[in-house]
């Protein structure tokens, strides 16, 4: 008991101290920008198709699914904004950021994983590459920044799937759908929302990096790694959700 | 022989296209918030807001043209309350224009309301005051409709009160629903007057059509002439007559008899006053013998009320 | 020729070998991996420069460990680890960098990035540390590293695409390209067949006697300590057990050490 309590405390301390690297690597030059580009590009553009799909879908059935409950009030005109709300405020960034912790977390964590079994990482080490700046901190900076971007898109999508959502029964001008939705939106339901999204990202990529980049040796730990990445950051994900709701309850 | 990676426009895309849907975003709810492109302020003051909120819309001729940027408290009775309005709609807002708040739609969102003012005023200036007219507090509703609610109450606990006492009590009305006798005393009145209206009627159809005096006197219009002309000539008799007397009067031949008529009535006036005296006189002489009489009288009256008391 | 890299070594800020031409000495060296699992339990090893050293022993007894203390790798528990007459324990990152890049390893697995090509793989290391190369440059060494292990073709090839034999080519052509002095190879020959093994013990030869390199091998394959190593040691139970040339140790007195011959 008190040994699973003290290895509980162990990774505890452990994740927070590679956390704090990041933020002491990620201002020190030489900065590795040509692999932060890559990451970008893998964990942003490479991931979009998937987000875009998950967002159209969420839109349109979160339209035909909350339709029947407005009818009934005869509110059947107010469910583009709230929809939208829905949207923008809670569901596509937890959604993208499932996601994103399935595809990218995991990704992450059995690819460190396996660059630190096959001695990739070490090999960095000795031939005097900082391999936590070239890996950890591209890959990090990548997800904080890709995955606010992601939920734009999520949220773009999603809005338009939830006007098909619509059109399915009704006729409603795209314009006209879209300045009711304007006309939903105030800042609030979107700056905690996006900031939100940005913790999303790091958490993301940090823990996916933190699984990798302590996995043991062994190609089974590959796996574990990854597995582990998607749970631990899923579990965050919605830990970090409930905590910035309250946030944005408290001081707004 | 060192490529650029093909990726990288492909990224660039991602980002722009992704910072510039956020970016729209922000500026078009930004733009729905008035917090982008030109505005101006206009204040006014109410005594209460009724749940006003910094954000409402403020609406003119019912387009929402702005936005109640600020509302705060001036003394305890004014809530000073600060519109930030575009700047198109400046013209139209003339100094004269009121503010009022209103509900928007049944969930109660409030909304500002400015109405235009008089069209030949000057258009209000930025940070001008506009007057308020105050709000329809729901609770003055409640209020009013309470009142009336209680009004109804006193009718209607009157009228149960008045309806009972019409079954039960004796008074005329009642008995008219519910005494048999009356009402079928009354059914005999009714056929009487129905009697006697149908005489009438016989009567004044015997006036129109008859020839008696009174008939013709109703009905027939060449007597009612003869009978004009009668009373005309007679009215030319009397003005001739009245001629006559007053020509009389100044005719030398009878001057003197009209001027001892005259003398004669000033005789019998002084004579009717010589007579009044004497009998004033007399008069007092027997009040003072009378008086004496009197007091014995309420002497002995007195005595019988003594003797009754003693008893 | 590829044109001395130069930018780190001119900032050298630790030491230069002894006078008595010791470049690696090894003093009382203690690592354990938890409670009651020592895997080195006081080391003690010299090499000099020039020499080519070959660590034997059984799988488990800390041979890795060794090699991997010697860059910083591993931290060791107690001892004194000196390269280039450095103690590199106390040593901040930054300068345990310095020394790093004098010293060449080469991993089990040649630790090849999956990621990149063969080209990217021998410039990662080169383009960081020595950034004033200019792109042809650096081709030039590129090339001349891969044809120094016989592999010019391979350039524009992914590591999954490569054999074993061929990986480990390329892991020591990497290691190569950035002229270390020191040489560590991490059982160089294991998984690979009896010519391959021949193949790669015939270049770690050749590389020794034209860059004129210190090396040490650790490998459990004779054929190999024979042909590349001037001097053996034999590591048991945590500790050098033997020390001595092929021929001294394949005449031991000692039926364990015999073993290994045979």
């Amino acid at each position: 008991m008190v040994i699973y309590l003290k290895n509980i405390f162990n990774d505890a301390g452990d994740i927070t101290l590679f956390a704090a690297r990041f933020f002491k690597e990620v201002l020190r030059p030489p900065f590795e920008i040509k692999e932060f580009i890559r990451q970008c590009y893998t964990i942003g553009y490479k991931s979009l198709p998937l987000v875009g799909i998950t967002g159209f879908i969420m839109g349109m059935v979160l339209t035909l699914q909350s339709r029947p409950t407005l009818a009934e009030f005869g509110a059947e005109s107010w469910l583009p904004g709230m929809v939208a709300l829905s949207l923008i405020r809670e569901i596509a960034p937890v959604i993208t950021a499932l996601i994103c912790a399935g595809k990218i977390s995991s990704g992450i964590g059995a690819e460190l994983g396996s660059m630190k079994v096959t001695e990739q990482i070490d090999a960095m080490e000795v031939s005097a590459i900082n391999p936590y700046k070239y890996l950890v901190v591209t890959r990090i900076l990548a997800t904080t920044l890709m995955v606010p971007l992601l939920v734009v898109f999520a949220d773009a999508v999603g809005i338009y799937g939830g006007y098909i959502g619509i059109n399915i029964h009704a006729d409603v001008n795209l314009f006209r759908y879209f300045s009711q939705v304007l006309a939903s939106l105030e800042f609030l339901d979107i700056i905690p929302a996006t900031i939100k999204t940005f913790f999303f990202g790091f958490f993301i990529g940090m823990i996916g990096c933190y699984k990798g980049f302590t996995a043991a040796n062994g190609t089974e730990s590959v796996g574990k790694a990854a597995n582990s990445a998607v749970v631990a950051a899923s579990l965050t994900i919605f830990i970090i959700d409930m905590l910035a709701v309250q946030i944005t309850d408290l001081f707004f | 022989m060192h490529k650029e990676p093909g990726y990288t426009w492909k990224l660039g895309m991602f980002v722009i296209i992704g910072l510039v849907l956020f970016v729209l975003t922000i500026y078009f709810v930004g733009k729905e918030k008035n917090l982008f492109g030109s505005t101006f302020h206009l204040k006014t003051k109410f005594k209460t807001v009724s749940g006003l909120e910094v954000g409402n819309n403020v609406r003119f001729s019912g387009i929402n043209v702005g936005t109640v940027k600020n509302i705060e408290l001036t003394t305890d009775t004014s809530v000073m309350v600060i519109l930030l309005i575009k700047d198109d709609v400046q013209q139209f807002i003339k100094a004269d224009a009121t503010a009022s708040i209103g509900s928007d739609g049944l969930m109660g969102d409030k909304v500002l309301t400015i109405s235009p003012g008089t069209v030949s005023l000057p258009p209000v200036k930025d940070n001008d005051m506009i007057s308020s007219k105050s709000a329809i507090e729901m609770e003055d509703v409640m209020g009013s409709v309470k009142a009336s609610v209680d009004n109804a109450g006193i009718i209607t606990a009157q009228l149960a009160e008045f309806s009972y006492k019409m079954n039960n009590g004796n008074g005329a009305l009642s008995k008219l629903i519910s005494d048999e006798a009356f009402s079928s005393s009354l059914k005999s009145t009714l056929t009487n007057l129905q009697t006697s209206s149908s005489e009438f009627a016989k009567f004044t159809t015997k006036m129109n059509d008859g020839k008696g005096a009174l008939s013709k006197l109703v009905s027939d219009e060449k007597f009612g002439k003869t009978l004009d002309s009668t009373m005309s000539n007679l009215q030319a008799g009397t003005k001739g007559l009245s001629e006559n007397m007053e020509a009389a009067k100044n005719n030398i031949l009878l001057r003197g008899y009209f001027n001892k008529k005259k003398k004669a009535e000033a005789k019998e006036a002084a004579a009717l006053k010589k007579k009044a005296d004497l009998k004033k006189k007399n008069d007092l002489k027997k009040s003072g013998a009378g008086k004496k009489i009197t007091d014995e009288k309420e002497g002995g009256v007195l005595n019988a009320t003594d003797s009754s008391m003693q008893q | 020729m590829i044109p001395q890299e130069t930018n780190i070594r001119k900032q050298e800020t630790v030491g230069e070998e002894n006078i008595d031409g010791t470049i690696i000495s090894i003093n009382g060296l203690f690592k354990s991996f938890g409670k009651n699992n020592d895997i080195l339990k006081g080391v003690d090893l010299t090499v000099k420069k020039g020499e080519n050293l070959v660590v034997l022993g059984k799988s488990g007894s800390g041979k890795s460990i060794l090699i991997k203390c010697l860059v910083g790798l591993v931290p060791a528990d107690e001892g004194e680890i000196k390269v280039f007459g450095t103690d590199i324990s106390p040593l901040n990152n930054r300068q345990l960098n310095e020394i790093r890049v004098r010293i060449g390893f080469l991993f089990q697995n040649s630790a090849l990035y999956d990621s990149m090509t063969v080209r990217q793989n021998l410039e990662f290391p080169l383009k960081r540390h020595s950034k004033k190369l200019s792109p042809s440059q650096v081709d030039e060494a590129v090339t001349n590293a891969l044809e120094s292990v016989g592999l010019a073709e391979a350039i524009d090839k992914m590591p999954s695409e490569l054999s074993g034999g061929m990986r480990k080519r390329i892991g020591l052509a990497r290691t190569l390209i950035l002229k270390p002095e020191i040489i560590l190879y991490d059982e160089p020959t294991t998984g690979l067949d009896t010519i391959t093994s021949r193949e790669i013990s015939e270049l770690i030869l050749a590389i020794q006697k034209k860059d004129k390199t210190t090396s040490i091998i650790i490998t459990h394959d004779m054929a190999c300590a024979k042909l590349t190593g001037d001097r053996l040691v034999i590591l048991k139970d945590g500790v050098i057990d033997a020390e001595g040339t092929y021929n001294e140790l394949e005449k031991s007195d000692d039926e364990w050490i015999r073993s290994f011959f045979n």
